[in-house]
């Protein structure tokens, strides 16, 4: 079957774009649909779009020929028809940019996204991210915002162990008590890093060091300071200078994410934390 | 809040890799791990405090941001020297080492975090100068402009200094005990091995309740009520909780046979007299069941003579006349910007520079 492809007035060129594809769960609240013509419910990460939509304001406030900017494309497993309907006017309701709506199954969902040269996937699933990046399509983790506020800043994470540990060290995680699939994971997001690390650190340079709509951070949990200093030297290398950087030896890291609500989180997949949403609850 | 540990081996323990790595091949230098933060006494300094940047906090204020992040970066490789708090965080690391000897197993230690507002631009060159001084400071946050405030609760921290007086006095607020410190021209070599922390009562160990009728009523009416009151414990200021720490850690040295040397030592240094007004702390002290080895109390005199016979790595004091005082005779003195003490907050200057700065 092939997808479904719709088409809005909203289509960019492609080119140079950060084209990122995002899922329509985590949008727009499926679960509780009605049949009348309301829009549907903002998702887990509406306010991802926002932000978003804030930094290419920005770049094209600089630069009206700016090439560079996010071109965000929805992704919709297994929708029924009505479904797709909603989806599109609810975009359109909420008046958000976004220029391509692929239907597809969850068995294509990967296809789709490698034959349309998707440079970022964005899920809150983290077995659809690790399936995207062992397949070679970078991606990361879309992460649920505490309150549906719209954020001043996009907040882009970086994890500082995947950058920034030594090879032998992660040959020898499996010593450390990390299961085979974590060290796949970490292996397929380290793979596919350092092309976005490096989309990302141009984009942030368009922007001065402070009132930038783009905040991008480096968090190490478990290397010590000098895998950190590592990671820092090795992002600055690819073109990225992050804004802020923090080492936690070894301490809870869900306290520190809590504070910083990111929207994007390139995790290095030795977290065990499957079905749950990473954090942003207070309680947890 | 229930923390959840991320990573756990098979044993259950959360740890840092390298050190981990380092413990297993037995290398000769075997870094200890840090302790978890709710079990640590966690004390928080900002750059600022820990290496000198006067030279850097210039060319911010100067020539901005930009040019401040392009110097750093340009002299990563350059070492900074040390700041106000880095013999105080030196005699912390040799109180751990003693505490490790004696309980291997425990994990209530000092755990010194740097929480600096510098971008992580400074980063590395941060990183090299504290692996120079082979400091035990494992954990950072290099919040890029942001607030400390959540990570500071994030980390359990016990104490909060930084040079930025609004940061500490909004740490303050949130009941975290905090101080400011100040570069100093002159300081006394101080002990390498016994940890000497010197606190003012009023205000900063208590509240400030009695200062307000000192201040408002004069000194008369203080004795007055001091007296009348006597039997009354003051309410607490927002140092308690760090000499409550303190004394729980000598507690444990205690037990080991350790009262006559032992490597934590405190004070209270007041301007209280022994004859009226000083009864009243001590009372309060003892009905908190904390104590101070010892109580010095001035009836009024300047305290930089008596600092400096003292030598303490750090002395709390909210009134900048006293801070400034020890100074001038070479002790390391924090100011705590709580109570009637403080002036109205300075008025924002055009260019708003008093707010603002790159580092904390």
């Amino acid at each position: 079957m092939d997808p479904d492809v719709q088409e809005s007035a909203e289509t960019q060129q492609s080119g140079s774009a950060l084209v990122t594809a995002v899922s329509c769960h985590d949008i727009f609240d499926l679960s509780a649909c009605q049949t009348d013509s309301s829009p549907l419910a903002k998702g887990a990460a509406f306010s991802f779009i926002n932000a978003v939509q804030a930094v290419n304001q920005r770049l094209v406030k600089h630069n009206a020929n700016e090439m560079l900017r996010f071109e965000v494309i929805l992704l919709g497993k297994d929708c029924e028809e009505q479904i797709k309907s909603k989806i599109f006017d609810s975009a359109k309701h909420y008046g958000l940019k976004i220029g391509k709506f692929y239907f597809c199954s969850r068995g294509e969902f990967v296809r789709t996204l490698q034959a349309n040269n998707a440079k970022l996937f964005l899920s809150t699933d983290r077995d659809d991210v690790y399936g995207a990046l062992k397949a070679g399509v970078p991606a990361a983790l879309l992460c649920q915002q505490a309150d549906q506020q719209v954020q001043e800043q996009l907040k882009v994470l970086f994890s500082g162990d995947l950058i920034g540990l030594s090879e032998d060290v992660i040959d020898g995680l499996k010593d450390f008590g990390f299961s085979a699939v974590q060290i796949q994971n970490f292996k397929a997001a380290k793979g596919c890093i350092q092309e976005f690390a490096a989309l990302i650190g141009e984009m942030r340079k368009r922007f001065g060091c402070k009132d930038s709509p783009l905040q991008t951070i480096l968090i190490t949990v478990l290397g010590s300071r000098d895998v950190c200093a590592t990671a820092l030297k090795t992002l600055r290398g690819w073109g990225l200078d992050v804004d802020e950087a923090f080492c936690l030896a070894g301490a809870p890291r869900n306290p520190i994410l809590t504070t910083i609500q990111p929207h994007i989180l390139w995790d290095d997949g030795l977290h065990n934390m499957k079905g749950v949403l990473p954090l942003m609850d207070m309680s947890s | 809040m229930n923390l959840n540990h991320q990573v756990t081996t098979s044993k259950g323990d959360s740890y840092c890799l390298e050190a981990m790595r380092t413990r297993e091949h037995s290398t000769p230098t075997k870094k200890p791990t840090s302790p978890k933060p709710e079990n640590a006494i966690t004390i928080a300094v900002s750059s600022r405090v820990l290496f000198n940047m006067d030279v850097e906090q210039q060319i911010f204020e100067q020539k901005g941001m930009e040019e401040y992040l392009k110097y750093q970066v340009d002299h990563e490789t350059e070492l900074f020297k040390p700041g106000p708090a880095f013999s105080f965080i030196k005699a912390l690391e040799a109180v751990n080492a003693q505490l490790r000897d004696l309980y291997p197993e425990s994990e209530e230690l000092f755990d010194v975090v740097l929480m600096t507002n510098n971008h992580a631009h400074v980063g590395v060159r941060l990183i090299n100068s504290i692996n120079h001084y082979k400091l035990f400071i494992e954990r950072f946050c290099m919040t890029g402009g942001n607030s400390p405030i959540g990570y500071l609760k994030a980390y359990h921290t016990n104490l909060y200094l930084s040079a930025d007086s609004m940061k500490v006095r909004e740490a303050i607020e949130e009941g975290i005990a905090a101080a400011t410190m100040f570069t100093s021209e002159k300081v006394t070599q101080v002990s390498e091995t016994q940890l000497r922390v010197a606190f003012d009562g009023d205000a900063v160990l208590f509240s400030d309740e009695s200062e307000r009728i000192y201040k408002t009523q004069g000194l008369d009416k203080f004795f007055e009520h001091e007296k009348a009151h006597e039997n009354k414990p003051l309410d607490h200021g927002p140092l308690k909780g760090f000499l409550e720490v303190l004394g729980k850690l000598q507690r444990k040295f205690y037990a080991k046979g350790h009262r006559m040397d032992c490597p934590i030592r405190t004070y209270l240094v007041t301007a209280r007299s022994a004859a009226s007004s000083g009864s009243r702390a001590l009372k309060t002290l003892r009905a908190w069941g904390l104590e101070t080895d010892e109580a010095l109390f001035l009836a009024g005199a300047p305290k930089g003579p008596m600092l400096a016979k003292i030598k303490p790595h750090i002395f709390f004091d909210d009134q900048m006349f006293h801070i400034e005082g020890a100074a001038e005779l070479g002790t390391v003195a924090a100011h705590v910007p709580y109570g009637i003490a403080q002036k109205l907050p300075p008025k924002k200057t055009k260019d708003a520079k008093e707010t603002d700065s790159p580092s904390k």
